[in-house]
């Protein structure tokens, strides 16, 4: 059996609760995992070594950095799960010093929570897999977890959304309706759940690793009458300052 | 095989024949679906878009599928899925006919591929004529005209179908339909001629064929692919839209915790990891490596063979970035001189 730890850092508690949703396909992973410590599912904890980790959410405090380090140094491998804690997500988007955020919100620069600027996972230690999505395929870590429990190197997608869009055969609402797509940018793997409604890509799995090009998108939301103010806060909801242009 | 035999199918007849089809296996057919039209399942004749331009996916999809379960792993085994229907395309363009006598000579040469070729046996193809629009260039390759790939070809006449027939099955179906068709008049053959004569002068689109393997073979450093390399998303929608686009990428799936299957599913050229090899070795590195492969994939690795373009205009179509494929390789022979 192998151990797994779930640990949950500053995030919306949505990707730890997309694991419980997995309902009986769990009962695939109890087969192989034994939970150490998984807060949203149970008060057990055993603080050991842990063959599979898997962090969610960004580091935004002192504690999360404690609690990261924590899952680092007691596991072989890595997970950081979720956009929160691949890119940054919503949280890092927010621009600005910490201090100075905290005395918008507040009126006192005082910081006795001993907040920090939203981070991702990714930017404190080294991850041996970043599976991202807000939220994340519930099938995607499903796979990954049975594929290192056999033994698998997991395959890392390396393709945009494009890919499954098309497959699909939905509509390309970019091309067809001008609806702000963000599709040909973004990481692949959600199975362009987004599209299949009819609504555009908003980019929440991150940018396609190197393979981005910002630029060109930048310009077809332009010429399809986007003002820029709109495409820049657009392309930095999910990945921060990644995308540059 | 080209066994010439024209029929007529007049208008009042067209919806019986069509449905008459349903004998010979499911019908699928181009539907409008927003703004995309898609080959679906029909039932009725009046679900049918005749006038359709192109769909999105062409009909390569029938035979080797965007996304197809070959293979599935059971008690430590694996067996094979081959489930085989019988089904009938129907309104199939001919680019797109030409499309797949491209994709046999890959599928069907050897090392066959068995899924492709049973699917490829079961299916009849219907072809129909069609006028083009802004993005098809097929004139420019010869594939505006199908001379063989089909079964039946129905072009229009003003009360009517002209009908070709291309293959034994196509004589087996006129056959059984004899009472729906009648001889082919003078007339109707004027009426062909001029639909024909009328669609060639509608092409606004052409590619310049003239010496374009030598023309790619001087132009691989040219500054128009590094211009293009900043305008491509590098998103591969044009490689899934193909009709001649064939490569495909194989996955292995859990379906619980002791059983898997095997997905093979469309892949793209755009992608990083295409030309990566053992030892880490990528020999397609970067975009404008693959931008230009693309190219000279579908025009240059052997024009003895012919091209590996039909001029459908899905590329360009389907393109974000609005790139057009004449016009790239219009820009690179310009930048030659």
């Amino acid at each position: 059996m192998l151990k797994l730890g779930v640990f949950e850092l500053t995030d919306c508690g949505g990707c730890a609760l997309n694991i419980l949703f997995l309902y009986d396909k769990l009962f695939d992973l109890l087969k192989f995992y034994e939970i150490k410590e998984f807060h949203m599912a149970s008060s057990f904890k055993e603080h050991d070594h842990l063959d599979v980790a898997i962090v969610t959410g960004t580091v935004s405090s002192q504690r999360d950095l404690e609690v990261l380090k924590h899952a680092r140094n007691y596991s072989n491998y890595l997970i950081a799960l979720g956009t929160c804690a691949t890119h940054g997500s919503v949280q890092g988007a927010v621009e600005g010093k910490i201090r100075d955020k905290l005395e918008k919100v507040y009126g006192t620069r005082a910081n006795p929570m001993r907040a920090l600027d939203s981070k991702p996972v990714v930017e404190y230690v080294a991850v041996d897999f970043a599976l991202p999505g807000c939220p994340y395929d519930k099938m995607e870590l499903y796979q990954l977890l049975i594929d290192l429990a056999k033994g698998i190197e997991p395959v890392k997608k390396d393709y945009p959304v494009c890919i499954e869009c098309k497959l699909n055969e939905y509509e390309c609402v970019l091309v067809k309706k001008g609806v702000p797509c963000l599709g040909p940018i973004t990481l692949g793997g959600c199975n362009a759940v987004c599209i299949r409604s009819g609504l555009g890509c908003i980019g929440c799995r991150g940018p396609l690793p190197k393979e981005a090009n910002p630029t060109s998108e930048f310009e077809i939301l332009k010429e399809l009458g986007y003002d820029e103010e709109y495409i820049r806060k657009k392309f930095k909801t999910f990945a921060r300052g990644e995308l540059r242009w | 095989m080209i066994i010439l035999r024209y029929v007529k199918l007049p208008s009042e007849n067209f919806e019986e024949f069509f449905n008459s089809l349903k004998r010979w296996g499911t019908v699928y057919a181009p539907v409008k679906q927003g703004n995309i039209y898609a080959f679906k399942r029909v039932d009725t004749l009046g679900e049918v878009s005749l006038n359709y331009t192109r769909t999105m996916l062409p009909p390569k999809k029938f035979f080797v599928r965007p996304k197809d379960t070959l293979l599935k792993l059971k008690n430590g085994r694996w067996e094979e899925i081959r489930e085989v229907k019988k089904i009938v395309l129907f309104g199939v363009h001919s680019c797109d006919i030409h499309g797949l006598q491209i994709l046999d000579k890959v599928y069907l040469n050897d090392p066959v591929d068995p899924y492709y070729k049973a699917r490829r046996e079961n299916t009849i193809i219907i072809g129909i004529s069609c006028m083009p629009d802004e993005y098809c260039f097929c004139k420019s390759l010869g594939t505006h005209f199908a001379m063989h790939g089909f079964d039946l070809f129905l072009h229009e006449l003003p009360d009517g179908w002209l009908v070709r027939v291309g293959s034994v099955k196509g004589h087996e179906i006129a056959w059984v339909n004899e009472s729906l068709f009648e001889d082919v008049t003078e007339e109707d053959l004027k009426h062909f001629k001029e639909f024909e004569e009328k669609r060639s002068a509608s092409f606004k689109k052409h590619l310049n064929k003239e010496g374009l393997a030598d023309m790619l073979d001087l132009a691989f450093d040219s500054p128009v692919w590094k211009r293009y390399e900043r305008i491509c998303l590098g998103c591969g929608n044009c490689n899934m839209v193909c009709p001649t686009c064939r490569c495909y990428e194989v996955c292995d799936y859990w379906i619980n915790a002791y059983e898997a299957v095997r997905v093979r599913r469309y892949d793209s050229c755009f992608m990083e990891t295409h030309g990566l090899v053992a030892g880490g070795h990528n020999f397609r590195p970067t975009r404008l490596d693959r931008f230009r492969h693309r190219y000279y994939c579908k025009s240059y690795f052997d024009p003895s063979a012919g091209f590996n373009c039909v001029g459908c205009g899905r590329c360009d179509e389907f393109c974000p970035a609005k790139i057009e494929h004449v016009k790239v390789l219009d820009e690179v022979r310009e930048a030659l001189k």
